[in-house]
Protein backbone atom coordinates (compact mmCIF):
# COMPACT_ATOMS: atom_id res chain seq x y z
CA UNK A 1 0.00 0.00 0.00
CA UNK A 2 1.28 3.40 -0.83
CA UNK A 3 2.15 5.45 2.39
CA UNK A 4 0.62 8.73 2.66
CA UNK A 5 3.55 11.60 2.47
CA UNK A 6 5.48 13.19 4.95
CA UNK A 7 5.06 16.89 4.71
CA UNK A 8 2.89 19.61 2.62
CA UNK A 9 4.78 22.40 0.50
CA UNK A 10 2.42 25.17 0.66
CA UNK A 11 2.87 27.90 -1.76
CA UNK A 12 0.26 30.18 -0.47
CA UNK A 13 1.14 32.71 -2.94
CA UNK A 14 3.55 33.85 -5.55
CA UNK A 15 3.44 37.77 -4.94
CA UNK A 16 6.76 38.65 -3.77
CA UNK A 17 8.32 41.56 -2.49
CA UNK A 18 11.69 40.29 -3.62
CA UNK A 19 13.27 39.88 -7.13
CA UNK A 20 15.63 37.29 -6.40
CA UNK A 21 17.69 36.42 -9.77
CA UNK A 22 17.73 32.61 -8.73
CA UNK A 23 14.13 31.70 -7.70
CA UNK A 24 12.43 28.76 -8.21
CA UNK A 25 8.97 29.68 -8.57
CA UNK A 26 7.96 28.95 -12.14
CA UNK A 27 8.41 31.72 -14.93
CA UNK A 28 4.33 31.44 -15.27
CA UNK A 29 2.71 32.37 -11.98
CA UNK A 30 0.01 31.94 -10.27
CA UNK A 31 -2.26 35.81 -10.54
CA UNK A 32 -3.80 37.05 -7.13
CA UNK A 33 -7.19 36.91 -8.55
CA UNK A 34 -6.64 33.05 -8.69
CA UNK A 35 -5.63 32.65 -4.98
CA UNK A 36 -7.04 29.66 -3.25
CA UNK A 37 -9.35 31.23 -0.53
CA UNK A 38 -8.35 30.99 3.21
CA UNK A 39 -11.16 28.79 3.61
CA UNK A 40 -9.86 26.39 0.87
CA UNK A 41 -6.61 26.18 2.36
CA UNK A 42 -8.05 25.44 5.79
CA UNK A 43 -9.52 22.79 4.95
CA UNK A 44 -6.44 21.42 2.85
CA UNK A 45 -4.61 21.45 6.39
CA UNK A 46 -7.58 19.51 7.60
CA UNK A 47 -6.99 17.00 5.16
CA UNK A 48 -3.30 16.71 5.50
CA UNK A 49 -3.77 15.70 9.36
CA UNK A 50 -5.95 13.67 8.70
CA UNK A 51 -3.93 11.32 6.54
CA UNK A 52 -1.47 12.08 9.49
CA UNK A 53 1.46 13.90 7.40
CA UNK A 54 3.69 15.60 9.47
CA UNK A 55 5.05 19.49 8.53
CA UNK A 56 3.90 22.04 6.63
CA UNK A 57 5.89 24.37 4.91
CA UNK A 58 4.60 27.70 4.27
CA UNK A 59 6.16 29.40 1.32
CA UNK A 60 5.70 31.35 -2.00
CA UNK A 61 6.19 34.09 -3.34
CA UNK A 62 6.41 36.03 -0.01
CA UNK A 63 3.63 33.90 2.78
CA UNK A 64 3.47 37.15 4.21
CA UNK A 65 1.95 39.27 1.10
CA UNK A 66 -1.08 36.78 2.56
CA UNK A 67 -3.67 39.02 4.98
CA UNK A 68 -4.70 35.54 6.57
CA UNK A 69 -1.28 33.94 7.13
CA UNK A 70 -1.73 34.30 10.67
CA UNK A 71 -4.91 32.22 10.56
CA UNK A 72 -3.57 30.31 7.89
CA UNK A 73 -0.93 28.94 10.96
CA UNK A 74 -3.58 29.28 13.56
CA UNK A 75 -5.38 25.82 11.98
CA UNK A 76 -2.27 24.54 10.94
CA UNK A 77 -1.48 24.27 14.80
CA UNK A 78 -4.87 22.75 16.08
CA UNK A 79 -4.63 20.31 13.50
CA UNK A 80 -1.11 19.26 14.68
CA UNK A 81 0.69 20.05 12.10
CA UNK A 82 4.19 21.13 12.52
CA UNK A 83 4.41 24.79 10.76
CA UNK A 84 7.48 25.76 8.80
CA UNK A 85 7.41 29.77 7.42
CA UNK A 86 10.11 30.16 4.49
CA UNK A 87 9.98 33.88 4.53
CA UNK A 88 12.15 36.75 3.00
CA UNK A 89 11.20 38.71 6.19
CA UNK A 90 10.01 41.72 4.34
CA UNK A 91 6.48 42.83 6.05
CA UNK A 92 7.46 40.87 8.96
CA UNK A 93 7.96 43.03 12.44
CA UNK A 94 7.59 42.20 15.93
CA UNK A 95 4.04 42.97 16.01
CA UNK A 96 3.52 40.83 13.21
CA UNK A 97 5.82 37.99 14.28
CA UNK A 98 4.93 37.67 18.53
CA UNK A 99 0.78 37.05 17.10
CA UNK A 100 2.50 34.20 14.49
CA UNK A 101 4.37 32.32 17.18
CA UNK A 102 1.34 32.71 19.38
CA UNK A 103 -0.87 31.12 16.77
CA UNK A 104 1.81 28.16 16.92
CA UNK A 105 4.20 28.57 14.06
CA UNK A 106 7.10 26.14 15.40
CA UNK A 107 10.09 27.49 12.92
CA UNK A 108 10.78 30.29 10.70
CA UNK A 109 13.43 30.40 8.29
CA UNK A 110 14.75 33.46 6.41
CA UNK A 111 16.90 33.88 3.38
CA UNK A 112 19.77 36.28 3.09
CA UNK A 113 21.28 37.27 -0.09
CA UNK A 114 24.62 38.25 1.07
CA UNK A 115 26.60 39.64 3.74
CA UNK A 116 27.41 42.46 1.80
CA UNK A 117 24.47 45.29 1.21
CA UNK A 118 24.85 46.40 -2.28
CA UNK A 119 25.53 42.94 -3.59
CA UNK A 120 22.28 41.69 -1.30
CA UNK A 121 20.60 43.83 -2.41
CA UNK A 122 21.37 43.28 -6.06
CA UNK A 123 21.00 39.69 -6.11
CA UNK A 124 17.28 40.61 -4.65
CA UNK A 125 16.30 43.23 -6.67
CA UNK A 126 15.29 45.38 -4.25
CA UNK A 127 16.90 47.04 -1.28
CA UNK A 128 15.83 44.11 1.78
CA UNK A 129 19.22 43.71 3.48
CA UNK A 130 18.78 46.27 5.67
CA UNK A 131 15.55 44.73 7.63
CA UNK A 132 16.38 41.63 7.23
CA UNK A 133 19.19 41.84 9.34
CA UNK A 134 17.22 43.91 12.04
CA UNK A 135 14.04 41.33 11.93
CA UNK A 136 16.87 38.93 12.42
CA UNK A 137 17.92 40.41 15.76
CA UNK A 138 13.79 40.48 16.31
CA UNK A 139 13.23 36.62 15.73
CA UNK A 140 16.20 35.96 17.87
CA UNK A 141 14.33 37.56 20.78
CA UNK A 142 11.39 35.56 21.28
CA UNK A 143 10.98 32.15 21.48
CA UNK A 144 10.98 30.38 18.10
CA UNK A 145 13.15 27.88 16.24
CA UNK A 146 15.14 29.88 13.84
CA UNK A 147 17.00 29.11 10.73
CA UNK A 148 19.11 30.95 8.12
CA UNK A 149 18.91 30.31 4.49
CA UNK A 150 22.03 30.86 2.75
CA UNK A 151 21.55 30.72 -1.08
CA UNK A 152 24.68 30.57 -2.84
CA UNK A 153 26.29 31.11 -6.64
CA UNK A 154 28.97 32.44 -8.44
CA UNK A 155 28.10 36.20 -7.30
CA UNK A 156 28.80 35.82 -3.31
CA UNK A 157 30.41 32.30 -3.36
CA UNK A 158 34.19 34.41 -3.15
CA UNK A 159 32.75 35.29 0.21
CA UNK A 160 31.57 32.75 1.46
CA UNK A 161 33.25 32.74 5.02
CA UNK A 162 32.08 36.47 5.68
CA UNK A 163 28.74 35.62 5.52
CA UNK A 164 29.05 32.49 7.34
CA UNK A 165 30.77 35.32 10.09
CA UNK A 166 27.65 37.23 9.61
CA UNK A 167 25.45 34.91 10.21
CA UNK A 168 27.09 33.71 13.31
CA UNK A 169 26.32 36.97 14.74
CA UNK A 170 23.19 36.39 14.71
CA UNK A 171 23.18 33.30 16.50
CA UNK A 172 20.21 31.00 14.37
CA UNK A 173 19.52 27.76 15.85
CA UNK A 174 20.92 26.36 12.08
CA UNK A 175 22.19 27.59 8.82
CA UNK A 176 21.69 25.97 5.79
CA UNK A 177 23.53 26.93 3.20
CA UNK A 178 22.13 25.87 -0.35
CA UNK A 179 23.73 26.12 -4.01
CA UNK A 180 21.24 27.19 -6.50
CA UNK A 181 19.42 24.74 -8.37
CA UNK A 182 18.33 25.18 -11.68
CA UNK A 183 14.90 26.11 -12.34
CA UNK A 184 12.55 28.62 -12.86
CA UNK A 185 14.86 31.78 -12.41
CA UNK A 186 17.49 30.42 -11.50
CA UNK A 187 17.89 28.34 -15.02
CA UNK A 188 17.26 31.31 -16.61
CA UNK A 189 20.34 32.85 -15.10
CA UNK A 190 22.19 30.00 -15.27
CA UNK A 191 25.39 31.84 -16.80
CA UNK A 192 25.75 34.24 -14.17
CA UNK A 193 25.27 31.62 -11.47
CA UNK A 194 26.89 28.71 -11.91
CA UNK A 195 29.94 28.66 -9.54
CA UNK A 196 33.27 28.01 -11.07
CA UNK A 197 34.64 24.41 -9.76
CA UNK A 198 37.31 26.58 -7.44
CA UNK A 199 34.66 28.22 -6.34
CA UNK A 200 32.59 25.08 -5.30
CA UNK A 201 36.18 22.88 -3.84
CA UNK A 202 36.71 26.08 -1.20
CA UNK A 203 32.71 26.42 -0.66
CA UNK A 204 33.40 22.67 0.36
CA UNK A 205 36.45 23.47 2.73
CA UNK A 206 34.31 26.69 4.31
CA UNK A 207 31.45 25.26 4.67
CA UNK A 208 33.42 21.93 6.63
CA UNK A 209 35.58 24.59 8.59
CA UNK A 210 32.62 26.41 9.43
CA UNK A 211 30.47 22.80 10.84
CA UNK A 212 33.30 21.89 13.26
CA UNK A 213 33.83 25.58 14.28
CA UNK A 214 30.16 25.88 15.24
CA UNK A 215 29.56 22.36 16.31
CA UNK A 216 27.00 22.52 18.69
CA UNK A 217 25.83 26.25 18.97
CA UNK A 218 24.76 26.45 15.52
CA UNK A 219 23.95 23.69 12.78
CA UNK A 220 25.53 23.88 9.29
CA UNK A 221 23.61 21.81 6.88
CA UNK A 222 24.34 22.40 3.08
CA UNK A 223 22.66 21.41 -0.20
CA UNK A 224 24.98 20.44 -3.33
CA UNK A 225 25.02 21.95 -6.43
CA UNK A 226 24.11 18.70 -8.47
CA UNK A 227 25.51 19.73 -11.70
CA UNK A 228 29.20 19.12 -10.27
CA UNK A 229 28.13 15.86 -8.85
CA UNK A 230 28.60 12.60 -9.87
CA UNK A 231 25.46 11.27 -9.39
CA UNK A 232 21.81 12.95 -9.27
CA UNK A 233 20.41 13.97 -6.19
CA UNK A 234 17.21 11.81 -4.84
CA UNK A 235 14.69 14.83 -6.12
CA UNK A 236 11.77 14.72 -3.51
CA UNK A 237 12.80 11.87 -1.86
CA UNK A 238 11.18 10.25 -5.07
CA UNK A 239 8.26 11.19 -7.43
CA UNK A 240 4.80 11.69 -5.22
CA UNK A 241 6.66 9.02 -2.10
CA UNK A 242 7.14 11.88 0.28
CA UNK A 243 6.44 15.24 -0.39
CA UNK A 244 3.18 16.96 -2.03
CA UNK A 245 3.00 20.56 -3.18
CA UNK A 246 -0.09 22.74 -3.96
CA UNK A 247 0.38 25.98 -5.34
CA UNK A 248 -1.29 29.16 -5.22
CA UNK A 249 -4.67 28.30 -7.51
CA UNK A 250 -4.59 24.85 -6.15
CA UNK A 251 -3.10 22.57 -8.38
CA UNK A 252 -1.24 19.55 -6.49
CA UNK A 253 2.16 19.25 -7.67
CA UNK A 254 5.04 16.17 -6.97
CA UNK A 255 7.62 18.92 -7.07
CA UNK A 256 8.28 22.91 -7.22
CA UNK A 257 8.67 22.25 -11.13
CA UNK A 258 6.56 19.65 -12.30
CA UNK A 259 4.67 22.25 -14.35
CA UNK A 260 7.25 22.78 -16.96
CA UNK A 261 7.14 18.95 -17.87
CA UNK A 262 4.23 18.71 -21.00
CA UNK A 263 1.64 16.47 -20.92
CA UNK A 264 0.65 15.98 -16.86
CA UNK A 265 -2.47 16.60 -15.65
CA UNK A 266 -2.72 18.31 -12.64
CA UNK A 267 -5.63 18.27 -10.31
CA UNK A 268 -6.94 20.52 -7.81
CA UNK A 269 -7.16 21.03 -4.64
CA UNK A 270 -10.70 22.68 -5.40
CA UNK A 271 -12.40 19.84 -6.94
CA UNK A 272 -10.31 16.91 -5.38
CA UNK A 273 -9.22 15.59 -2.27
CA UNK A 274 -5.82 15.24 -0.87
CA UNK A 275 -5.79 11.68 -0.45
CA UNK A 276 -7.79 11.38 -4.14
CA UNK A 277 -5.05 13.15 -5.29
CA UNK A 278 -2.01 11.51 -3.91
CA UNK A 279 -3.42 8.05 -4.68
CA UNK A 280 -5.02 8.35 -7.93
CA UNK A 281 -3.81 12.18 -9.54
CA UNK A 282 -2.09 10.89 -13.40
CA UNK A 283 0.72 13.31 -12.14
CA UNK A 284 1.71 11.42 -8.95
CA UNK A 285 1.62 8.46 -10.67
CA UNK A 286 3.26 9.47 -13.63
CA UNK A 287 7.05 8.95 -12.50
CA UNK A 288 6.35 6.94 -9.28
CA UNK A 289 8.44 4.07 -8.97
CA UNK A 290 10.14 2.11 -11.86
CA UNK A 291 7.80 1.06 -14.49
CA UNK A 292 9.24 4.57 -16.35
CA UNK A 293 13.07 4.25 -16.62
CA UNK A 294 14.60 4.03 -19.28
CA UNK A 295 18.54 2.68 -19.43
CA UNK A 296 20.79 3.20 -17.36
CA UNK A 297 18.30 3.55 -15.19
CA UNK A 298 16.51 0.66 -15.15
CA UNK A 299 19.30 -1.42 -14.57
CA UNK A 300 21.31 0.53 -11.96
CA UNK A 301 21.50 -0.18 -8.90
CA UNK A 302 21.27 3.15 -7.50
CA UNK A 303 17.72 3.91 -8.36
CA UNK A 304 16.76 2.68 -5.22
CA UNK A 305 18.46 5.79 -3.97
CA UNK A 306 18.42 8.26 -6.15
CA UNK A 307 15.63 7.34 -7.99
CA UNK A 308 16.65 8.58 -11.47
CA UNK A 309 17.71 12.12 -10.17
CA UNK A 310 15.33 14.61 -10.92
CA UNK A 311 12.21 14.43 -14.02
CA UNK A 312 11.86 18.37 -13.94
CA UNK A 313 15.92 18.89 -14.62
CA UNK A 314 15.87 15.70 -17.44
CA UNK A 315 13.09 17.53 -19.24
CA UNK A 316 14.50 20.75 -18.65
CA UNK A 317 18.23 19.85 -19.92
CA UNK A 318 17.36 16.81 -22.20
CA UNK A 319 13.79 17.56 -23.34
CA UNK A 320 12.24 14.17 -21.84
CA UNK A 321 11.75 13.92 -18.89
CA UNK A 322 11.27 10.14 -18.20
CA UNK A 323 15.70 10.33 -19.24
CA UNK A 324 18.26 9.96 -16.62
CA UNK A 325 18.78 12.94 -14.92
CA UNK A 326 21.94 14.27 -17.35
CA UNK A 327 23.53 15.61 -14.31
CA UNK A 328 24.47 11.92 -13.31
CA UNK A 329 28.00 10.45 -14.78
CA UNK A 330 26.52 7.87 -16.30
CA UNK A 331 23.62 9.30 -18.45
CA UNK A 332 24.10 9.15 -22.10
CA UNK A 333 23.15 12.82 -21.71
CA UNK A 334 25.46 14.12 -19.26
CA UNK A 335 28.10 15.26 -22.11
CA UNK A 336 25.30 18.35 -22.10
CA UNK A 337 26.12 18.88 -18.68
CA UNK A 338 29.44 18.73 -19.18
CA UNK A 339 29.44 20.83 -21.89
CA UNK A 340 27.92 23.93 -19.70
CA UNK A 341 30.62 23.66 -16.56
CA UNK A 342 33.36 23.52 -19.00
CA UNK A 343 31.87 26.80 -20.36
CA UNK A 344 31.46 27.97 -17.07
CA UNK A 345 34.95 26.99 -16.25
CA UNK A 346 36.80 28.23 -19.18
CA UNK A 347 34.97 31.85 -19.86
CA UNK A 348 35.37 34.56 -18.16
CA UNK A 349 31.70 35.13 -17.96
CA UNK A 350 31.34 39.30 -17.13
CA UNK A 351 30.56 39.28 -13.65
CA UNK A 352 29.05 42.69 -13.03
CA UNK A 353 29.52 43.46 -8.97
CA UNK A 354 27.54 46.76 -7.50
CA UNK A 355 29.97 48.79 -6.05
CA UNK A 356 29.34 50.98 -3.21
CA UNK A 357 27.31 53.87 -4.50
CA UNK A 358 24.76 56.41 -3.10
CA UNK A 359 21.06 56.42 -3.94
CA UNK A 360 21.50 58.97 -6.45
CA UNK A 361 23.82 56.67 -8.75
CA UNK A 362 21.56 53.63 -8.13
CA UNK A 363 19.64 54.39 -11.34
CA UNK A 364 22.25 54.64 -13.59
CA UNK A 365 24.17 51.29 -11.87
CA UNK A 366 21.42 49.39 -11.91
CA UNK A 367 21.24 49.96 -15.95
CA UNK A 368 24.89 49.40 -16.58
CA UNK A 369 24.87 45.85 -14.76
CA UNK A 370 21.60 44.52 -16.85
CA UNK A 371 23.64 45.25 -19.65
CA UNK A 372 26.75 43.36 -18.06
CA UNK A 373 25.34 40.51 -16.39
CA UNK A 374 22.40 40.05 -18.62
CA UNK A 375 20.28 39.31 -15.36
CA UNK A 376 16.88 38.30 -15.33
CA UNK A 377 15.22 39.34 -12.36
CA UNK A 378 11.91 36.96 -11.12
CA UNK A 379 8.45 39.22 -12.15
CA UNK A 380 5.86 39.62 -9.56
CA UNK A 381 2.64 38.05 -10.60
CA UNK A 382 -0.14 40.03 -11.79
CA UNK B 1 31.44 17.13 21.04
CA UNK B 2 31.05 17.26 24.64
CA UNK B 3 29.39 14.70 26.28
CA UNK B 4 26.63 14.97 29.54
CA UNK B 5 28.18 15.57 32.82
CA UNK B 6 26.12 15.02 35.62
CA UNK B 7 24.44 18.12 36.57
CA UNK B 8 23.29 19.23 32.73
CA UNK B 9 20.01 19.65 32.11
CA UNK B 10 19.04 18.07 28.58
CA UNK B 11 15.73 19.44 27.08
CA UNK B 12 14.49 19.34 23.55
CA UNK B 13 16.32 22.10 21.30
CA UNK B 14 14.07 24.72 19.85
CA UNK B 15 11.53 24.12 17.02
CA UNK B 16 11.64 20.73 18.32
CA UNK B 17 8.58 18.72 20.07
CA UNK B 18 6.56 16.14 19.99
CA UNK B 19 3.88 14.94 17.49
CA UNK B 20 1.35 12.13 16.85
CA UNK B 21 1.74 10.37 13.71
CA UNK B 22 -1.07 7.50 14.63
CA UNK B 23 -0.26 5.22 17.45
CA UNK B 24 3.25 6.22 17.10
CA UNK B 25 4.65 9.05 18.72
CA UNK B 26 7.31 11.39 16.48
CA UNK B 27 9.77 13.99 17.14
CA UNK B 28 9.43 16.85 15.24
CA UNK B 29 12.03 19.33 14.15
CA UNK B 30 12.32 21.81 11.48
CA UNK B 31 13.64 19.42 8.86
CA UNK B 32 12.32 15.70 9.45
CA UNK B 33 10.95 14.07 12.25
CA UNK B 34 11.82 10.94 14.29
CA UNK B 35 9.42 7.63 15.26
CA UNK B 36 11.16 6.84 18.55
CA UNK B 37 10.40 3.63 20.68
CA UNK B 38 11.41 1.76 23.47
CA UNK B 39 13.85 3.15 25.15
CA UNK B 40 14.94 5.92 22.76
CA UNK B 41 11.64 7.39 23.57
CA UNK B 42 11.90 6.86 27.05
CA UNK B 43 15.28 9.05 27.12
CA UNK B 44 13.86 11.80 25.26
CA UNK B 45 10.93 12.02 27.55
CA UNK B 46 12.90 12.32 30.04
CA UNK B 47 14.67 15.34 28.87
CA UNK B 48 12.59 18.27 29.89
CA UNK B 49 14.96 20.85 31.09
CA UNK B 50 14.71 19.80 34.77
CA UNK B 51 15.80 16.50 35.49
CA UNK B 52 19.53 16.27 35.35
CA UNK B 53 21.63 13.79 33.41
CA UNK B 54 22.14 11.65 36.77
CA UNK B 55 18.56 12.00 37.66
CA UNK B 56 17.58 10.35 34.14
CA UNK B 57 20.26 7.67 34.37
CA UNK B 58 19.05 7.06 37.74
CA UNK B 59 15.55 6.84 36.78
CA UNK B 60 16.37 4.52 33.67
CA UNK B 61 18.32 2.41 35.59
CA UNK B 62 15.24 1.94 38.29
CA UNK B 63 13.10 1.34 35.27
CA UNK B 64 15.58 -1.55 33.12
CA UNK B 65 16.93 -2.88 36.28
CA UNK B 66 20.43 -2.64 34.33
CA UNK B 67 24.06 -2.00 35.02
CA UNK B 68 24.34 1.49 36.14
CA UNK B 69 27.71 1.90 34.15
CA UNK B 70 26.40 0.66 31.06
CA UNK B 71 23.17 2.55 31.38
CA UNK B 72 25.18 5.83 31.71
CA UNK B 73 27.50 5.50 28.79
CA UNK B 74 24.83 4.65 26.33
CA UNK B 75 22.35 7.38 27.41
CA UNK B 76 25.33 9.65 26.83
CA UNK B 77 26.04 8.82 23.62
CA UNK B 78 22.53 8.62 22.78
CA UNK B 79 21.75 12.34 23.75
CA UNK B 80 25.15 13.80 21.86
CA UNK B 81 23.95 12.34 18.90
CA UNK B 82 20.73 14.24 19.38
CA UNK B 83 22.28 17.21 20.49
CA UNK B 84 24.49 16.89 17.28
CA UNK B 85 21.21 17.11 15.16
CA UNK B 86 19.81 19.49 17.34
CA UNK B 87 17.26 17.76 18.85
CA UNK B 88 18.20 17.91 22.35
CA UNK B 89 20.36 20.74 23.71
CA UNK B 90 22.28 21.02 27.12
Amino acid sequence: MLPNPLALIAEVTHRCPLHCVYCSNPLQMTAANLELTTQDWVRVFHEAAAMKLLHLHLTGGEPLARADIRELIAEAHTVGLYTNLITSGIGLTEARLVPLIEAGLDHIQLSFQDSREDSANWIAGTRAHAHKLELAQIIRGNKIAFTVNLVVHRQNLDHLEEMIALIETLNPDRVEIAHTQYYGWALENRASLMPTREQLENSVQVIDAARRRLEGRIRVDSVTPDYYARYPKACMGGWGQRLMLIDPAGKALPCHAAGVIPNLQFDNVRERSLQWIWQESSAFQHFRGESWMQEPCRSCDRRTQDFGGCRCQAFLLTGDAAATDPVCSLAPTHHFVEATLLQMNTERLPISKPVSISSQQQAAHENASQSAASWLYRINPA
Amino acid sequence: MALPTDSTQPRLAPGCRWGANGEDKVLLFPEGALRLQGTGQKIVELCDGQRTFAEIVAELQAHYNSNAGEIRDDVAGFLEQLKQKRIVDY
